[in-house]
């Protein structure tokens, strides 16, 4: 690790706060290229960083190595000792100065073509095969950290951190959006990959949208919001180890997703109602999907 | 945060409702944060949105980086957002204007292949 990040790194703004600690737009002095700055503060001991934050880095640096196009460049890492006691960990990530919902907000009326949303979709979800297939889970997929490029090339951001900070932190109570966020979690059940399937699906509706398809004020709202378009599911298909009944939602009459998702295509519309499925388990993989048939239409 | 930080911060993560607020707040469009820095020099560059409220209300698109020398205009050439770059000289940004490492705005659009930035401003 580096030592003194910095001497080459100046922040310029700041982008993120809350749980996961502060982000920093900031500028690298050598390149003048604009960089994240992703800070985290350690408890150390005697025998320096503990051996979890170490091999959560040491996971993001290997994957470094692949060169994938569709995730942020980790380009860097410093540790600054601050004290006997701590040390703060700095991330030097790759920052692509457009996110996804800028670049909905910008596209003309009537929105994105078709073939537009079909290379994004392709791309997110080969950035997220990716980080699947490392054992990654992103947790927290939502338009603000799905970056795009001038060109047009998806660049997932924010993965890989939830457990370096998760480990070391207190978490600070932060309002964090609920919009993009799996059944399973809402209900606090087991998680896995399988959340971030879900996310996308909503992302993927957004995109024929142009607003979210699920925008719940509180977790028992947004599953309401969920079961109005998907369908109440089963006793049977409900969670166990959780403590919310399902009977405390009222039943829908089940709707075609074409009526919330008006200019998806047949394909389209079978592949988000795969990712949209409610038992994570029977919830399609990113790498199922990137076989469906939607990514052959054209 | 102090409100030239949360101005900043407005632009820089492309939030255009909150930097329209703050607007009619009467925050200083020029004023810096405590890095020193605008919110047009540390704006999100790909969205137009606050590009055109900043310099619609008197952002001046000629401020450059105390520590590179950079402007706006070269941060949006070589990023390759041409609809930024557009509205940057039609505010009047200037486009010979050098970086300490003496580099243009089509020299750095250039160095990033991006080629239809380099057409437009050769156009000029």
């Amino acid at each position: 690790m580096a030592q003194d990040a910095a001497v080459q790194y100046e922040p310029v703004a700041e982008i993120g706060g809350g749980a996961y600690g502060t982000v920093y737009k900031a500028r690298d002095r050598q390149s003048g290229q604009f960089v994240a700055l992703k800070s985290v503060r350690v408890q150390t001991d005697q025998d320096g960083l503990p051996l979890s934050t170490v091999r959560e880095v040491a996971l993001l640096k290997r994957l470094e190595q692949f060169d994938h196009p569709n995730v942020v460049k980790l380009m860097d890492v410093c540790a600054t000792l601050r004290t006997d006691h701590e040390t703060k960990v700095t991330l030097v990530f790759e920052h692509v100065d457009q996110d996804l919902k800028t670049y909905l907000d910008k596209a003309p009326s009537p929105g994105l073509p078709a073939s537009q949303i079909q290379d994004l979709m392709q791309q997110l979800m080969c950035g997220l095969a990716f980080l699947h297939s490392n054992c990654i889970i992103h947790r927290d997929l939502k338009p603000e950290n799905i970056l795009v490029t001038s060109r047009g090339q998806v660049k997932l951001a924010d993965f890989g951190l939830a457990r370096i900070y998760s480990c070391h932190m207190a978490l600070t109570p932060v309002v964090v959006t609920l919009w993009y966020r799996a059944p399973e979690v809402l209900l606090q059940s087991t998680y896995a990959t399988p959340v971030d399937i879900w996310s996308t699906g909503c992302i993927f509706a957004e995109m024929f949208r142009r607003k979210p398809l699920f925008c719940g004020e509180s977790e028992v709202d947004q599953l309401g919001k969920i079961f109005e378009v998907i369908g109440l599911p089963t006793e049977e298909d409900w969670p166990t180890d959780v403590t919310l009944s399902q009977r405390n939602f009222s039943p829908f009459s089940n709707r075609p997703i074409t009526d919330f998702v008006p200019e998806i295509s047949h394909q389209g519309a079978d592949l988000l109602l795969e990712m949209l499925t409610f038992d994570p388990l029977r919830r399609i993989s990113a790498l199922n999907a990137l076989d469906h048939l939607y990514f052959q239409e054209g | 945060m102090i409100r030239e930080d949360e101005f900043a911060s407005a632009a820089a993560t492309g939030n255009v409702e909150h930097v329209g607020m703050l607007l009619q707040d009467g925050v200083d469009v020029n004023a810096v944060n405590r890095f020193g820095r605008t919110p047009l020099q540390v704006m999100m560059m790909g969205n137009t949105a606050v590009a055109r409220l900043l310099l619609e209300n008197g952002a001046n698109p000629n401020v450059s980086d105390h520590s590179t020398g950079t402007t706006p205009l070269h941060d949006a050439a070589r990023e390759g957002f041409l609809d930024t770059v557009k509205l940057l000289i039609q505010f009047q940004a200037d486009i010979s204007v050098k970086d300490y490492r003496s580099r243009r705005p089509i020299d750095l659009a250039q160095e990033n292949g991006h080629l239809n930035v380099v057409y437009f401003l050769e156009s000029l």
